[in-house]
């Protein structure tokens, strides 16, 4: 604890973490930003359809045939979809924070209930957000402040679906 | 962080599990690493640049993204999830105070390019409000449906979109093997969408945009800052009797 | 004065929390608790939780992302 007084600049400036209130201002700026200057909010699971789609092309299932997909995938450019590039930026942007910070640590799994978990959970949210067009950014953060009603429908559809999988996650995955 | 170098607590001496010369040299280590993987953004994004006349743009406001997730521990899953399963609202409150303040800048966005000032608010002709700069998309059963299941999913995951990929960045594993899912999830997703989309009972088309209708910006305006308001206020309330019974 | 030490080392969110409170409810007034986390979040939820609820804490960075949160209960 005491070493970290031997480098206040480091540890004011790039280690100390932000309060919740500065987060929400620059999340809320930046995103504002991102619209205004390319006139796309900001979005993250867009992109995971595509990619879903051209692993499955890779593995020889032509998914572009789908309805699902109608031939996006043969137009597809990861540099030029903002979603792809916003979302791996943010990978990036959160290994740099720790990295910088001195905070990096590989957290592996503890037990087979993370894995269930994450194989469970990532399954919900994919299908929940394609179904709700969105996900607690393309249809609740980009949604909401927008002025639009879909965006106040998902955010009580996922505050009730959350209330729901603390109970799971109590019984099940603690 | 306490600003005491001594412990005020009482408690048996804790053996450090690394030496400050160790911690030094890992200290070195990982500031060196993120100081090149700097340096690689800044070319990756020369890079993007040319494949996108904005990509530069798009690259760096996602870098800032995931930097300002991370370095406030900002958890949109925490905000939904915390009230009812720790009895904390302060990312709750977080999250509405973005919100908010998004929305006033939608507010600015929208009625810029609908030829609106506040001295016609009332009396306009909106446009066709998906043309308008955020995600105005069809709201219906497909919304709760999905919105439900998301839920539920990122409370068990541990991270929702977002945090799943800040987490990712953070080196938790369990993130790792979530987005392989969540791509999954979202592949099985595009099939079913176009299922729900041919039943009207699943599936409502029509954008819904408040100020068309609740019959101009003057009633949006009041329904949308004065429900955030009410919910924050809520919220305050909520956290504060939680945090005070204990 | 009892210490109990907790260990949440890879636990996800919002583990390391219930499970803090779930033991600080069964200790005793004046006895300690030490949470060991290497969450980001949890280095900010417990503390923030702990002092809301009026309890006496301290957060140790122990290693690069790793953090021994400890809390003496006061009431």
């Amino acid at each position: 604890m005491g070493e970290n007084k031997k480098y206040p600049f480091h540890e004011t400036f790039l280690k100390k973490e932000w309060s919740y209130s500065t987060g929400a201002v620059l999340l809320a700026i930046l995103a504002l930003a991102l619209v205004t200057v390319t006139g796309s909010a900001w979005g993250v699971t867009g992109a995971f359809v595509m990619w879903g789609g051209k692993f499955l092309q890779l593995v020889g299932i032509n998914a572009d045939t789908w309805k699902g997909f109608n031939g996006a995938l043969a137009k597809y450019n990861f540099w030029k979809d903002q979603p792809a590039i916003t979302d791996t930026g943010i990978v990036v942007g959160a290994l740099i924070s720790v990295l910088l910070a001195a905070q990096f640590k590989i957290k592996k799994i503890k037990s087979s209930k993370n894995v269930w978990a994450a194989i469970l959970g990532g399954l919900c949210m994919g299908i929940g957000a394609r179904l709700a067009l969105g996900c607690n950014i393309g249809s609740f953060f980009s949604a909401l402040p927008a002025f639009s009603l879909h965006g106040w429908l998902f955010w009580i559809s996922i505050f009730s679906g959350a209330a729901v999988g603390s109970q799971l996650l109590k019984k099940y995955f603690m | 962080m306490s600003d005491s170098t001594a412990s005020t607590i009482r408690r048996t001496s804790s053996k450090p599990k690394e030496t400050p010369e160790q911690r030094a040299r890992k200290r070195k280590k990982q500031l060196t690493a993120g100081t090149i993987l700097v340096v690689l953004v800044i070319l990756l994004g020369l890079f993007i640049q040319t494949q996108n006349p904005k990509g530069a743009f798009i690259w760096i406001i996602g870098i800032a993204l995931g930097y300002t997730l991370q370095r406030s521990r900002f958890c949109f899953t925490a905000a939904m999830r915390d009230p009812v399963l720790t009895g904390g609202t302060d990312l709750t409150k977080a999250v509405i105070m973005a919100i908010a303040l998004s929305s006033l800048g939608y507010m600015a966005l929208q009625m810029k390019l609908t030829g609106l000032s506040l001295e016609n608010l009332g009396s306009e002709t909106l446009l066709d409000a998906s043309k308008l700069p955020g995600n105005i998309r069809a709201a219906g059963v497909q919304t709760i449906i999905g919105g439900f299941i998301f839920g539920i999913g990122a409370v068990i995951a541990g991270g929702c979109a977002s945090g799943t990929l800040m987490r990712m960045g953070e080196g938790f594993m369990q993130q790792w093997i979530a987005i392989i899912f969540f791509v999954a999830g979202s592949v099985i997703g595009a099939v079913l969408l176009p299922i729900f989309q041919a039943s009207p009972i699943l599936y409502q088309k029509a954008p819904i945009y408040l100020p068309q209708l609740l019959g101009g910006w003057v009633p949006a305006i009041i329904v949308q800052f004065g429900l955030l308001f009410a919910i924050y206020v809520l919220a305050d309330w909520y956290g504060k009797k939680k945090s005070g019974e204990l | 004065m009892a210490e109990q030490t907790l260990d949440c080392l890879g636990e996800a969110c919002p583990v390391p929390l219930v499970k803090t409170q779930k033991a600080l409810e069964k200790m005793a007034v004046g006895d300690v608790l030490i949470v060991d986390i290497d969450h980001s979040c949890a280095m900010k939820n417990v503390p923030d939780w702990a002092r809301s609820a009026g309890h006496n804490v301290e957060i140790e960075e122990v290693g690069e992302g790793e953090w021994n949160i400890i809390i003496e209960k006061t009431k």
